[in-house]
This record gives structure tokens, C-alpha cells and sequence, in this order.
């Protein structure tokens, strides 16, 4: 095992030994790398002024994804190219984004611009066109509170006016050569720094070893979640398993019945697969948190935290997913209707971790998702829901309804799925079944919503759903 | 119409003086200035109780958390213990009871952030805990009040309320709003020689950070100097928010005569600070049959927290913009000043105005709503006119009232009326999805209220290069003051912008200033800029008139030449030459504001040097079901008189109506009912975010100027423009009054959350 941690920058290799595993990459740009356009806001990834580009190399492309890097920990950069916004100005000129940005007054106060400015970055990387929809999704992550982005979001569209090759594109050989190398090297990292341990497995196999001499050392994916602990708890975490690296968990592979995704692969991936099977899961999913969440965050981080207000969870609810779990050299499926327990509980066992989940893909079913919170972008939801139903000749063959925000775990509404199951799919019926809800759940009130609203809600969701598959279209205020 | 008949002086839209450093992360803000070698970093303990004696207090742990050098408490304090900036009862750490959950008790200093940030959560801390009064309705049952309570009145509101064809009561309340500045609160404190202080402080007014220090420590004014290259957004919340940390900083680097930074986490930042006042109102009005205001009589209710800070000058504003842009001619409001165990509220854009407006505009849309006809109407039919009723309920006379005319411009600009009527032809159609429109006006005053504040220094330096060293008491948050000012040099000089010098805001260079707030920053600090340079041209001008025995009193200053009608000098050269001939080629500049006068005591006379306008139009979409909502365009027409640079103006229009939107939509803070603040972070309290910006978002500056000798003529537009979102709430309110076929009032608070909505709905629907 290596002890060091490698990344590309600057078209050269980066070695650190050693390095505090809790040390954010945030403070390490602005600490060790002594660079300070990078912005602390919020210190838990909530508004983007310190988001930075890692180049992914993927199938011999480097794909260029923003970050927050106050909340992912300088190690889980292995193997990547970090790019922070110093680094776009090349000799003599600025970066296109950066010019546009000057152009459109992009920037009042300044200090949340280089956080926009690798967003627009990644969005010029990684597309070829920047319509109006893509721009505000590319920058929804970043919050401003002095321009109301329309600036912002003019010098996104600018950008369709550049073409020349930026330097980041002149330089792409050396890069990806450079990253080829690190990764090339295949040995998996274990660090210690004062008796804080950090492991990166590279396989199944040597992760179970890991845990099996690591009992209490804490799985980490993206770790949006997690890092928390560090930056606002203020706690240590001593023993780290880093699983981005395991190439067996990122995965998604499909047969004619189901999906089967491996637990470390982030949601944008999912987002982008799903849509032609759900495309409501999809859209929730962008809805799910910013690109700098979605491009690190893991379905299995999701179903490991077990939050009532995780919103891919009454989702595969209803799809009635299957989880695949481990456990030394056992391993077995626990359908996701028993797999919550209570708040942030599950069936998982110490010790015992997510490989897969596999979603069935139902065609006979009718498939729709719904999420309501305060804001369009990056908000927990005050209710999110999941709908599937099995309708012959318009009686209810089969329907499952699963909520977020309604109960301390995300939950099934079963009693209301008892009482329509087998009954006509009318209003009159829906209407009734609305009070079964009332027998499911009991919300409660916080500061997102109350639990009359959230009651309310989940009762017009219903209705919402009955009169969208009636009238056999979406009845959305958004696009 | 004012006719626009004064060309600009400006004719470069010139970008915002850092853009540049803005886009390539060079532009240095407090955290980023190279820090000493021997630094040390501070964190705050709070307080964990909304209202308790400290039974016992246990630093101990504290102490001995790894990495902590000093702590300091109120025992520490040498002087004045209170950051307050008018009043005092803003203790810096209280000296045995708590009175608001977040209110700082202790410090430390350690040898890294995050040292010093575990250290404070290892304080043992016992309370005595007493009820908290949290709500504005608590604290009024118990008469809790930070001043007594004021009433202004006009007229015979009883005698016309009786009189009146058409009574209306009712309620209403405006929630508060986080800041949420981008860069958090933060100081660094570097120790002199001779006990000397450098504080670089995030703050909208270094000059009260230097007066509070002083008092604090004892030691002189003269002794300090505090430093503000720019801020990163402040919107009123470091006007005096950033007193504390300042205060806190500044008293542990004087203590360990060690350099020392403090940091303010985002979410201790949100849970310390103060915030913008919520109101409630209760009102009765009467009105004739085209919904003409006869009488009015309001309670008005703010949340001040806990204690005076600007409160009583941010319940003065809402009280001057009760009328928004309506002549009120029988009036009387009760003003009270609820004292509750919060965080004391304190300045947010708009200053308590957006609140009072808010109350009229509710009153004016349900007398809309109570006689079946188009509000529009209604506001036109109450709006002040030119040569009478023109006079405010303050006694000031309006003498630049341009409201009508942007109304009538904006109706036809953005198509009111057709679309009105399409919306609903829609609605007729829609039972689950519904749209709504409405149009606000915005009249604004422009001054601060405390006639003393009203004044600014500057310092011009010509050095004999040709340069220019410009310094004044604005800072620069990001509304574009020091590009503007330094425009106004540039131009008044007739030289290029690139030589002149944007310097940090400095207390040793110019003293004694206001806070850049009250809009006024670039008017004030723009014309002591002018004043200053006209006194060096004085002098060069007394040189060239003796040396070169001409008598011209016109001196024109332009494209690098000074122009003496046939004497023409380089602009470069004469200054060498000036200097040459020891003539003084720097100077000090002051300005005061002309013709204000305001009688406290009698509420009257005149707050403001002139009001700047506004109207928009706003449309949105709602579903009905679930209370979601979608602003789907906006049209806006505002009045930046003549301005300096049209796209720092457009960009404060848009950037403050989208603030001002989110105040009135989905921006809630929440307490629990000890008083603790649930939504300190930004997964729990949201502010708009680039999917909220309609796609359709017009924004065009009413062709005017002003009429007082403002520089160019033109007209502040920092506050103005967030009123402008007032026009989201009441197409809300327009689009859930369609649910019940616009026959019932809808009863909605702001912000008007998706919950808010339908709860609004659903009470329609009960009673349909």
C-alpha cells in the first residue's frame, strides 16, 4: 500500500505523504497551495464559492467535473487533475468564461465569481452548446446574492460565440498522460497521519480485508454527507475507507428486466442513464442537489445514511429495488421496503456494506415522482413521492406509493396502497384514499414545512397523479 | 415628463474596477490579504440559551483544548462593553445572563482555525433559564419594548374613516431575511508599535469599528486605523453586525499583542447576527368608490431583537414609507418596538422601508379586490400628483414626482393590460394551474434620516507623474461605488480612468465617515471626491492665472489637456510644472447634503434630498395543488435619473429585485419557541438561486433626471430597486385570488412560501 497521495496540477504530478485525511481540500488550496481565490461560504457545500474543477479521465477523456472542495477531503483527489481559478488565465490572455464574465458584469461583490467561474469552466468543457437551461442548471450550485444571476447567466450564453481551443485543451495530452501514470501505478493508499487512518481500496477484495482489520472505520463515497462531521461538527474522523476508487462498485449494467447500479456510482451518472426508463426520477435527481453534490454523491451513500429526506429513497421505493449488501464473504438482498428501519437506520449490520441496487424496470407500470420544497434548486424537499401503478382495464392492479419528509425514514404509504389495490382508479376513489394516508403518516413540523402542509401535500399528490395519468399529461408549473 | 435635458458626463459604461481580479480570484478580500507569519486564529462560544442567567461557567476544557493560547471574556474588557452603535445593549460577552440563543460569551485564540472552533465547543456552560419572549405578539401582550411606542398622525383618520363610503380591517405581516453576503463576517487585527492597532474588518463602516474599539480599550481614535479594500456583499449586515467581531478580534490581539484573525463560520454567522425587522400590521382604512384612500389608521408592529441598535431609525423608515407612492390625506400610525429574545435585528437593503411599503401596498390591493376592479386602478387612482396632493404625511412637499408617468409608460412598455386579460382566459380554463399578474410603484427617500450622517470626506492626491491617488469613506460591497467615483474623477480631471488610483477605504486617510449605506455612498463620497479635486484645480488655476497673467475663469479639464481657451497644457506637464512651482496638488474634500431638515420631535420637515422611483410588473404561475410557483417575467422600468454607468445601475435593478423577491417568497427564517434559530445554513434557509431568475426579465431606466444637483444628475439605485419585488407577492396574491374566481380576498403573509400559498388557497376554497 502507498502512502501517497497523487493528483495532476499545473500539468505536473502532485505528491503529498501522509496528509491529514481530514484535511479539506479547500483549506489545502488556500493553506498549502497558498492560492485564495478559491472562497470559503458556507464550509458545507451549500453555495459553491469554493468550487473547483477535478478533471475524471473516462474511456481516454478527461471529464471536467466541479466540486466543493470545502467538503471532500484532499485524498479522495487521487488520481485526478485539480483545477482551481488561478489556474485559467493562461501567459497573456483570460480563460473565455472569464472574458464573458468581464463583459456581462457577471461579478458585483466578487466573492462568489470564482465559484461561477469553474461552473461555467465545467459547462464549456463538457458541452457544445450553453442553451438557457443548461447555463442556470450548470450554475445552480453557486449561489449569488448581488447580481440575480441574469449577468451570469448572459456570459454563459456568450460563450457560444468562442471557438478557439482553450489552454486547457492545448494541454490535455500531458494531462491525461500524467493522470494514466498515477493510476497506472494500481497500488491502493493507506495513510496515517497521527493514528488517523485513511484507506482507498481498489477492489472488493481488499476492502474486506481493510474492514475486517478495521472494524470501526467509516465507509466514505462522496462523503457530502459525511464531511459535515469535520467541517460544521467539529469532530474527528479517525478511520476512513474511501470506496470512489473500487472500480466492481461503480457501475451500471442493465438485462431486460432491471437496472442493477453498483453503490459508488454518483447520481449524475444515474440521472443521465435513468431518464429513458423514469424520466420523473431523473428530473428529481437534478433536483437532488447541485452538480457539485450529484457529481460526487453515491446511491449507496443514499441508501447507507437512510435520511427521511434523501429523495432518491421513496423513489426506488416505489420501484421496489432490490439492495445487494456484503458482508465478509456473504452476501445477500434485502428488498428496500424492509431495508429502513428508523431514523437513519437500516438492516445493514456492522461491518456490512452496499454492493448494488437493482431496480426492476416494471414497463407495465405507470411511473411518476414528485418533489416539493421552497426552492426549484438544491432544496430539501418538504415532501418528495414516489408512484407506481399497475392499471388493467382502470382497475388498480398493483400501486405503491412511497414518501420522503412524511416519517422518520422514508416510508410506504400501505395502508393507502391497500385501499386502492384492486379498486377502479376514479377521483371518487382517490379522494377516499387520501385519509388512509392520514393512517401512514404523522409528520412532523420544522423548518422547512409543517406537518399540515406536508399532510396536504401528500394528499394533492394523489390527486396530482390521478388527474397527470387521466389526462395523460404532466400538470407542471415547471418545464 | 422631466425632460432629459442634461447630456451625460459619462459616456463609458466602464466594467466594475476589479472585474478582472473578480474572474482570475486575485481580487483580495480580508481572508485573503497575506497573513503575518505569527498569526493566530479566534472562534467565539455562544450562548446556547435564548434567555437565562450563567449559573456556572467552565472554561477549563477550553483552555486545555489542544492548540489554545489566550481566552478572553467581559473580564478582559478594559472599557466600554458594548458594540452598540447608537444605544448601548449589545454587550460584547454579557457578564452573567444571555439574552438572545447566538450571543457571543467567550473567545479564544489558538494556533488554527479549526483548533479554535473545537476548543469553544468544550466550554461547560449552566444556565438559569427564564421564558423567552419571541414573537412581535409576545412581546406586545407583555408591553416588551425597545423605545416607547410613537404615533404619527395627519389629518382626522377617525372623522374620515367614519365618513368614508367603503371600510376595510385587516392584518398583515412581512417576514424577516437573512444577509446570507457571500463572505461571511471576518477580521484581522495586527498590533503597532505604541499599542497601535491595524484592523481589516468586513464592515460597511469602518469608522464606528475604530470609535468602538476605542471605547472598548481605551485608547484613542487616532490610535487605530481600520482598512477596507471591499467586501463581499453586505446589504446592511455589516453596517454594525460586524461591530462584534471587530470588537472580539481586536480585544484578543490587544491582549497577546499577537496578530489574530477571526473567522465567523457560515452557520454561527447567521445564528449571531441580526437580521432584516418581520412587522405585522393591523389596519383600518376607508376609501370612496374608486378606491381613493380617505382615512387610514395602522398598527405597526417590528421585531427588534433584543436590543436598540438602528432600530429606531429602521422603524423611522418603514414609518416614512407607509405612503409608498400614495397621498394618504388622513393618517395616523401606533409604531411599536417589540424587544424580543433574538438577535437584534438591524439594517437590511431597504432599511425598514420595504416593510412599510409592503403594509400599503396589501391595504391598496384589497380595496382593489373589495370593489371588483383592476388594482392597477386603484393604485393610479391614489397615487400623489404633481401640484396637489403632493405633500407626505411627514409635511414634505414632492417636487420631482415622476411616478405617473413611469406607471403609464411601464403598462403600455410591458403590455399590461393584454396580458392581464390573457391570464384570465387562462384561468378560466385552468383549475389546477393558475397565473397572475400585478404591477408596484416604488418612491424611495433618498438621505439618511439622521441629518448629521448626511456628510463625506475625501483625499486627492496628484502626484507629479500625472497620477492620481484617490481615496474616500465609501466602500466598495459590490455596488460599483469605487468604479463610479473614480469615473467622476477621471472625468472631472479629463484624464483616463487607468490613472487614477482605487484605494482601499482607510480611516487614517479620511475620518470621521458615514457607513455606505442609506444608498447614499456614491451621491456623498462622490461629491466630497469633486470638492476635493476642485480645490486642487484652485490651485493650479491660481498658479497658471499669475504665471501666464490670463483671466479666464472657465477651465476645462478633458482628454488629457487643460484647456485655457487659446493656452492649452498637457495634463501631465502642467502638474509637473504646478509642482515645479510649488503649487499643493493634493487636497481634502468635503461634502454635506443641501435642504434637509427633519423635526424628530414633530415627525416633519424634510428627511430626504429627493426620492428615487420605480415601477414593475411581474407574472407568475402557481399550482394550486401543492403552493409551488414560478415568476415567469418580469418588466421593469426604473429611475436612475441621469446615470454615471448604466450597467452598474441595471445590475443593482436586477440583483435587488431578485433579493427583495426572495424576501417575499420563499426566504423564512424560523426560531423555535425557546428561541433557537432552525435555519442558520444554507440547506435550510434558501436564497434565490439561478433557476428562480425569470428567463423574461426586462429591465430598462426610465429616460429622467434628477432634479437636485446630484453629480450627473443622476439617482442612487442600491435600495430603490429591491421594493421593485413587491410586484411578486401581489401577482401571488392576484393568482390565488383566481382560485376563487376573484371574489374573495385572499388572506396571505410573506413570504409567500409554496405553504403559504396553499394554505392561502385552501382557505379560499372552504368558502367558495
Amino acid at each position: 500500500m502507498s502512502s501517497k497521495i497523487k493528483f495532476v496540477y499545473n500539468n505536473n504530478i502532485i505528491e503529498l505523504e501522509n496528509i491529514d485525511p481530514n484535511e479539506t481540500l479547500l483549506n489545502f488550496i488556500r493553506n498549502n497551495l497558498k492560492k485564495t481565490g478559491t472562497k470559503e461560504g458556507c464550509a458545507e457545500g451549500g453555495c459553491g464559492a469554493c468550487t473547483v474543477v477535478l478533471g475524471t479521465l473516462k474511456n481516454n477523456k478527461i471529464l471536467y467535473q466541479v466540486v466543493n472542495s470545502c467538503i471532500i477531503f484532499v485524498p479522495m483527489i487521487h488520481g485526478k487533475q485539480l483545477i482551481i481559478v488561478e489556474d485559467l488565465e493562461s501567459k497573456k490572455d483570460l480563460h473565455p468564461v472569464q472574458k464573458a464574465m468581464i463583459k456581462h458584469n457577471g461579478s458585483q461583490c466578487g466573492f462568489c465569481t470564482p465559484g461561477f467561474v469553474m461552473s461555467l469552466f465545467s459547462m464549456y468543457k463538457n458541452n457544445n452548446n450553453y442553451t438557457e437551461k443548461i447555463i442556470k442548471d450548470s450554475i445552480s450550485g453557486n449561489l449569488c446574492r448581488c447580481t440575480g444571476y441574469k449577468p451570469i447567466i448572459n456570459a454563459g450564453k456568450e460563450l457560444n460565440n468562442y471557438f478557439k481551443p482553450d489552454k486547457f485543451e492545448i494541454n490535455k495530452k500531458i494531462d491525461i498522460e500524467l493522470i494514466k501514470k498515477i493510476q497506472n501505478e494500481k497500488k491502493p493508499i493507506k495513510i496515517n497521519y497521527n493514528n488517523k487512518l485513511y484507506f482507498s481500496p481498489l477492489s472488493i477484495k481488499e476492502l474486506l480485508l481493510i474492514i475486517k482489520n478495521n472494524p470501526n472505520a467509516k465507509l466514505i463515497n462522496g462523503g457530502t454527507d459525511l464531511a459535515l462531521t469535520v467541517t460544521k461538527s467539529r469532530k474527528d474522523l479517525n478511520s476512513l475507507i474511501y470506496l470512489g476508487n473500487i472500480k466492481e462498485l461503480n457501475y451500471i449494467k442493465e438485462n431486460q428486466n432491471n437496472i442493477e447500479i453498483g453503490s459508488s456510482t454518483p447520481l449524475i451518472e444515474i440521472e443521465k442513464f435513468i431518464s429513458k426508463y423514469y424520466s420523473d426520477f431523473s428530473e428529481i435527481l437534478k433536483r437532488y442537489g447541485s452538480y457539485q453534490i450529484r457529481n460526487i454523491a453515491t446511491i449507496g451513500g443514499n441508501l447507507g445514511t437512510a435520511s427521511p429526506i434523501g429523495d432518491t429513497l421513496p423513489i426506488l421505493l416505489s420501484l421496489n429495488a432490490l439492495i445487494i449488501t456484503q458482508k465478509n464473504n456473504i452476501s445477500r438482498k434485502i428488498l428496500i421496503k424492509d431495508f429502513f428501519t428508523g431514523y437513519r437506520k437500516t438492516k445493514l449490520k456492522k461491518n456490512e456494506f452496499i454492493k448494488a441496487i437493482i431496480i426492476p424496470k416494471n414497463k407495465s407500470y405507470i411511473f411518476r415522482a414528485y418533489k416539493i420544497s421552497k426552492r426549484y434548486d438544491d432544496d430539501i424537499s418538504s415532501v418528495c413521492m414516489g408512484i407506481n401503478l399497475n392499471l388493467e382495464r382502470n382497475i388498480i392492479r398493483n400501486i405503491i406509493i412511497a414518501y420522503g419528509g412524511m416519517s422518520e425514514k422514508p416510508k410506504r404509504a400501505t395502508n393507502c396502497e391497500k385501499y386502492l389495490n384492486n379498486k377502479n382508479f376514479d377521483k371518487e376513489t382517490i379522494i377516499k384514499s387520501q385519509k388512509e394516508l392520514l393512517k401512514d403518516f404523522n409528520p412532523i413540523n420544522d423548518m422547512r414545512a409543517s406537518s399540515e402542509y406536508r399532510k396536504n401535500i401528500a394528499k394533492n399528490l394523489l390527486l396530482k397523479f390521478f388527474f397527470e395519468i387521466k389526462k395523460n399529461k404532466n400538470i407542471r408549473i415547471y418545464d | 415628463m422631466i425632460k432629459n435635458n442634461i447630456e451625460s458626463l459619462f459616456t463609458e459604461n466602464l466594467p466594475h474596477d476589479s472585474a478582472q481580479k473578480h474572474v482570475n480570484g486575485k481580487a483580495r478580500y480580508t481572508d485573503d490579504i497575506l497573513e503575518p507569519n505569527n498569526i493566530f486564529y479566534a472562534a467565539i462560544g455562544w450562548s446556547k440559551k435564548s434567555n437565562a442567567i450563567i449559573d456556572k461557567i467552565n472554561l477549563d476544557d477550553v483552555i486545555k483544548s489542544e492548540g489554545v493560547i489566550d481566552i478572553v471574556t467581559y473580564k478582559d474588557i478594559p472599557g466600554r462593553n458594548d458594540v452598540g452603535p447608537v444605544f448601548d445593549g449589545d454587550p460584547i460577552f454579557p457578564k452573567n445572563k444571555v439574552e438572545y440563543f447566538g450571543q457571543p460569551i467567550f473567545a479564544v485564540l489558538a494556533t488554527t482555525n479549526e483548533l479554535a472552533r473545537k476548543a469553544v465547543l468544550k466550554a461547560k456552560i449552566s444556565y438559569i433559564e427564564k421564558k423567552p419572549i419571541i414573537t412581535i405578539q409576545e412581546a406586545h401582550k407583555i408591553k416588551s419594548y425597545i423605545f416607547k411606542p410613537k404615533q404619527i398622525h395627519r389629518g382626522s383618520p377617525n372623522i374620515a374613516l367614519r365618513d368614508a363610503k367603503n371600510y376595510l380591517r385587516g392584518n398583515f405581516s412581512t417576514g424577516s431575511q437573512e444577509h446570507f453576503y457571500l463572505e461571511g463576517q471576518i477580521c484581522m487585527t495586527i498590533p503597532q508599535e505604541d499599542n497601535d492597532l491595524i484592523v481589516y474588518s468586513s464592515t460597511q463602516h469602518p469608522s464606528e469599528t475604530q470609535q468602538i474599539i476605542s471605547k472598548m480599550l481605551k485608547i484613542k481614535n487616532s490610535s487605530i486605523a481600520v482598512k477596507v479594500r471591499r467586501i463581499g456583499g453586505g446589504f446592511g449586515g455589516k453596517e454594525t453586525q460586524s461591530f462584534i467581531f471587530a470588537a472580539i478580534c481586536t480585544l484578543l490581539a490587544n491582549k497577546t499583542k499577537l496578530p489574530v484573525k477571526l473567522k465567523i463560520d457560515r452557520d454561527d454567522d447567521i445564528i449571531i447576527t441580526g437580521k432584516r425587522h418581520d412587522f405585522f400590521s393591523e389596519y383600518e382604512v376607508g376609501f370612496n368608490n374608486n378606491g381613493q384612500i380617505k382615512g387610514l389608521k395602522i398598527n405597526l408592529y417590528s421585531r427588534c431583537g433584543i436590543s436598540a441598535d438602528l432600530s429606531a431609525a429602521i422603524n423611522d423608515r418603514a414609518l416614512f414609507h407607509i405612503d409608498n407612492a400614495y397621498y394618504i390625506p388622513n393618517i395616523l400610525v401606533n409604531n411599536y418596538y417589540c424587544k424580543t429574545n433574538t438577535a437584534s435585528n438591524t439594517a437590511f437593503r431597504g432599511f425598514g422601508g420595504p416593510q412599510g411599503m409592503m403594509v400599503i401596498e396589501n391595504i391598496i390591493d384589497n380595496i382593489a379586490r373589495y370593489l371588483k376592479k383592476d388594482p392597477t386602478t386603484i393604485r393610479k387612482n391614489n397615487f400623489y400628483k404633481k401640484n396637489t396632493n403632493n405633500i407626505t404625511h411627514y409635511n414634505m412637499k414632492i417636487e420631482d414626482n415622476i411616478i405617473n408617468e413611469i406607471f403609464e409608460e411601464l403598462i403600455t412598455s410591458s403590455r399590461y393590460i393584454n396580458r392581464n386579460k390573457q391570464i384570465r382566459d387562462f384561468n378560466d380554463k385552468n383549475n389546477l394551474i393558475k397565473k397572475g399578474i400585478a404591477i408596484t410603484p416604488v418612491k424611495f427617500g433618498i438621505s439618511f434620516t439622521k441629518n448629521y450622517l448626511n456628510q463625506a470626506g475625501s483625499l486627492v492626491h496628484i502626484y507629479n507623474d500625472g497620477s492620481v491617488y484617490l481615496n474616500h469613506g465609501g466602500i466598495e460591497m459590490g455596488q460599483g461605488t469605487l468604479t463610479k467615483i473614480a469615473q467622476i474623477a477621471s472625468n472631472e480631471l479629463g484624464i483616463s480612468i487607468n490613472k487614477i488610483k482605487i484605494s482601499e477605504t482607510n480611516t487614517s486617510k479620511v475620518p470621521n465617515t458615514s457607513a455606505s449605506a442609506a444608498s447614499s455612498t456614491t451621491d456623498l463620497n462622490g461629491a466630497a471626491v469633486l470638492n476635493a479635486i476642485e480645490k486642487i484645480k484652485n490651485n493650479i488655476n491660481h498658479y497658471v492665472r499669475s504665471k501666464y497673467k490670463i483671466s479666464i475663469d472657465k477651465v476645462k479639464y478633458r482628454n488629457n489637456k487643460v484647456i485655457y481657451r487659446n493656452k492649452i497644457f498637457n495634463f501631465n506637464d502642467l502638474i509637473m510644472e504646478s509642482y515645479l512651482n510649488r503649487v499643493s496638488l493634493s487636497s481634502t474634500g468635503f461634502y454635506k447634503t443641501p435642504k434637509i431638515n427633519f423635526d424628530d420631535k414633530n415627525f416633519e420637515g424634510r428627511p430626504f434630498y429627493y426620492f428615487a422611483y420605480g415601477a414593475a410588473v411581474s407574472e407568475v404561475i402557481i399550482d394550486t395543488l401543492t403552493g409551488e410557483n414560478k415568476l415567469t417575467q418580469v418588466d421593469i422600468l426604473h429611475d436612475a435619473g441621469n446615470p454615471i454607468n448604466e450597467n452598474i445601475e441595471i445590475g443593482q435593478i436586477e440583483g435587488g429585485f431578485i433579493q427583495g423577491m426572495g424576501w417575499l417568497t420563499f426566504e423564512e427564517v424560523k426560531w423555535s419557541e425557546k428561541g433557537n434559530i432552525l435555519t442558520h445554513s444554507p440547506s435550510t434557509y434558501k436564497i434565490p438561486a439561478s433557476n428562480d431568475t425569470p428567463t423574461k426579465f426586462n429591465v430598462k431606466l426610465f429616460k429622467g433626471n434628477n432634479i437636485e444637483k446630484v453629480i450627473n444628475r443622476s439617482k442612487t439605485t442600491g435600495e430603490p430597486p429591491l421594493m421593485l419585488s413587491m410586484s411578486v407577492f401581489f401577482a401571488i396574491k392576484d393568482a390565488i385570488a383566481s382560485v376563487g374566481d376573484y371574489k374573495i380576498i385572499p388572506k396571505i403573509n410573506a413570504p409567500a412560501t409554496p405553504e403559504e400559498i396553499l394554505s392561502s388557497i385552501n382557505i379560499i376554497k372552504k368558502n367558495l
